[in-house]
């Protein structure tokens, strides 16, 4: 059989052996029984914070360049717990697949979540399959519900961050807005930019052990402007940051400039937004840069008392305020 | 990887070195001019005494509410599929509350409209479905019309017609400057209208008008050179036409698109909306092309625009009560001074025309985090570092 039917659902010996074959082979770890109803998770909460995120992962085209659903969706639940400062372990899959997706695309799709999950160290550990009839699904949906610990550490969070702290990011922002936006061919534009879905645990736990570290999140969905619009939200602080030190890719700043898009609002997979206090901002830039994804880290600016809003010091000297993203540039794609 | 910005800041250090004349309230044209200037944060770069004005330079703002409201009617009923600009499809237009109000929300009522990007993609759907009636609104400039013209030109299905709202923009500010209420002292010519059209269609400005005129591209560093070449003209008393975009800018224009253009099209007086007809301002299908003309094929006594319901429809061709659109497009007043603006007008829930379009000045302001009512002058500047 080549296309999934309504059949791989229905519970049966078509579903067994798809499950077996196509999803347990792959993802095969000493905890994953196909057969169990529950598992057990071996975890050390004597010295650590349990910690559990969920997220649910749909994007058109199903595959693009540097990633596809499946990276998108280890990388993204894995992300959340990282940047939460805690070191991701176990993961649950559940898939809800359109009636007619290729079957061949189903296995590359699994082989990306075990080849992104064997990469940052995490062991999907149930799952769960359903399908729909077609035109009730674009292809697949995938949720995944990761869990993590954190050893208890110093107080950190949004609301630690104080009047003055630095900002910073780890790499280029817009990559994968961008690569998923090309790779809906949908603008006659063509280009070679690709998507950063990656696990962001190095970047994450290279920052983990300095003091002045307050904040960490991934800009995904709205990009860099919404984080920095979430900060001034939880804080009641405003910030300041300089246009010509974010970094964004030629290629990705060529096609905003052709589509009136604003690389601030284009979504990330594989990069962190950092607060820290400003003695340690040099470090923080220091740290990252020696890591693999981290040479192009970027101080971008700071936390201000001053005002309440996000102010950008334009490319030319002048200045404009970061609102919230009004609509959606790209709907759905992450 | 920070793009270069050495050139925008070289003519803002001359600028800034300029003998100051008084304030200088310079009109652009061009969205794509007011996107340049809002994103920048090019009000707050430049002296006090510079206002920038956004202009008459959205198409779709201008659009005949008319027009708008017989392209929903086509497509509500009659059996074609109404393909259109993206930005077209949000426009309000005036309607009893229970009638869809948008091209948007008659597809949401089952309406066949589909929202396409360049002309050339009309053709195609239309080529796609011989078996369908394609209407193609087009709406739009100068540099818009073109590629339209060259479109019909080169050859379309029967299937395919045109319901034309073409508009062209020197008219405008021509009627601006006829009317003495022009509040502008100077002008930033378009530069991809006069790129198609040619540079001499902006002499009448500095001639006619004795106002000093520049056309300008879309970076920063050529939008400031062009208000470096203005204000040097207020300064020498020597009002002229300067091309500060001739890579792209000749004197006559694009000769092969002007042409296409004439044969295609013939020139009209025009509505634009909520402001009136202005002479001279509208493209018309030449008598040749009439057979692709939507109003011919489906306008008939019984249908949309002799429609007795349409007759009692309120506010024909106006703005919506309380919009102040028409005094934006002409420059008269800013999109924050509108009441309407950011209150009961957000691009998710527009009331005006200037609120939809990325063309448009209301909502290049919002997008770009321009909040405060403004008072008087550089609002954005208050607002930035209130």
């Amino acid at each position: 059989m080549s296309h999934i039917t309504l059949a791989h659902g229905n519970g049966g010996r078509l579903m067994r052996e798809l499950i077996d074959e196509v999803f347990a082979a792959p993802l095969n770890n000493p905890l994953l029984d196909t057969g169990a109803d529950a598992v057990a998770l071996p975890l050390d909460t004597a010295n650590n914070e349990i910690m559990l995120t969920t997220d649910g992962f749909t994007v058109s085209p199903l595959e693009f360049p540097g990633g596809d659903i499946g990276s998108l969706a280890v990388n993204g639940t894995v992300n959340d717990l990282a940047v939460a400062g805690a070191t991701p372990l176990y993961l649950s899959l559940a898939v809800i697949i359109e009636e007619g997706l290729a079957l061949e695309t189903l296995r590359r799709i699994v082989q990306s979540i075990a080849h992104a999950a064997l990469t940052t160290g995490v062991q999907v550990v149930c799952g769960d399959t359903k399908v729909v009839p077609r035109g009730q699904g674009s292809g697949i949906y995938i949720t995944t519900t990761g869990v993590g610990q954190r050893p208890a550490s110093p107080a950190r969070g949004i609301n630690n961050i104080r009047d003055g702290d630095t900002i910073l990011v780890s790499g280029p922002v817009g990559d994968h807005g961008i690569a998923v936006m090309l790779a809906r061919e949908q603008f006659g534009l063509r280009g070679d930019v690709r998507s950063d879905c990656r696990s962001v645990v190095p970047l994450a736990q290279a920052l983990l052990p300095l003091p002045g570290l307050r904040f960490m999140r991934d800009p995904t969905r709205g990009g860099l402007a919404t984080v920095l619009n979430e900060i001034g939200l939880a804080t009641g602080f405003g910030a300041v940051i300089d246009e010509s030190a974010v970094p964004v890719r030629e290629s990705v700043r060529s096609v905003c400039e052709i589509l009136g898009y604003d690389p601030l609002y284009l979504a990330c997979e594989g990069q962190i937004v950092a607060v820290v206090a400003p003695e340690s901002a040099t470090e923080a830039l220091r740290v990252w840069r020696s890591t693999d994804h981290g040479h192009d880290a970027a101080i971008l600016g700071r936390v201000t008392s001053a005002h309440r809003q996000v102010i950008q010091t334009t490319g030319i000297g002048g200045q404009r305020v970061i609102e919230e993203l009004e609509d959606d540039p790209l709907p759905r794609i992450c | 990887m920070p793009a270069p910005h050495d050139h925008a800041k070289s003519w803002l250090t001359r600028i800034a070195a300029l003998p100051r004349t008084g304030k200088v309230r310079i009109l652009n044209v061009c969205g794509g001019h007011e996107r340049t200037i809002t994103h920048s944060g090019m009000r707050t770069a430049l002296p006090d005494d510079i206002e920038l004005i956004p202009g008459p330079g959205c198409p779709v703002c201008i659009c005949p509410e008319e027009d708008i409201y017989d392209a929903i009617q086509l497509a509500l009923n009659e059996d074609v599929m109404l393909v259109a600009f993206g930005d077209m499809l949000r426009v309000p237009v005036n309607v009893p509350k229970r009638e869809p109000r948008s091209l948007e929300q008659a597809k949401a009522a089952g309406a066949g409209i589909q929202p396409i990007a360049t002309p050339a993609a009309a053709a195609a759907i239309a080529r796609e479905h011989p078996d369908r009636q394609v209407v193609f609104f087009a709406a739009g400039f100068e540099t818009t019309m073109a590629p339209v013209a060259a479109m019909l030109a080169e050859g379309v299905p029967d299937n395919l017609s045109v319901l034309l709202s073409g508009r062209l923009t020197w008219p405008a500010v021509a009627m601006l400057l006829d009317s003495g209420e022009a509040a502008f002292d100077a002008l930033v010519a378009p530069g991809h209208v006069a790129t198609v059209m040619g540079a001499d269609e902006w002499q009448f400005v500095p001639q006619q008008h004795g106002l000093p005129c520049a056309i300008a591209g879309f970076t920063p560093a050529s939008l400031l050179a062009a208000f470096h070449s203005i204000l040097g003209q207020l300064h020498r008393r020597q009002p002229a036409l300067d091309n500060c975009y001739p890579e792209s800018v000749t004197a006559g224009g694009n000769l092969l698109a002007k042409s296409v253009l004439a044969r295609v099209m013939g020139v009209t007086d025009a509505k634009w909306r909520g402001i009136g007809t202005i002479p001279v301002s509208g493209f018309a299908l030449q008598p040749a092309y009439a057979a692709h003309d939507a109003r011919r094929r489906f306008f008939t006594k019984t249908t949309a625009a002799n429609d007795p319901a349409k007759e009692a429809r309120k506010r024909i061709g106006e703005m919506p009560p309380g919009c102040d659109c028409a005094a934006v497009v002409l420059g008269k007043i800013s999109p924050t001074q509108c009441a309407l603006y950011g209150r009961a007008c957000t691009p998710r829930d527009p009331v005006g025309p200037c609120m939809v379009s990325d063309e448009g000045a209301c909502r290049i302001w919002w997008v770009n985090g321009m909040r405060a009512a403004a008072t008087g002058r550089k609002p954005d500047g208050n607002a930035a570092r209130a």
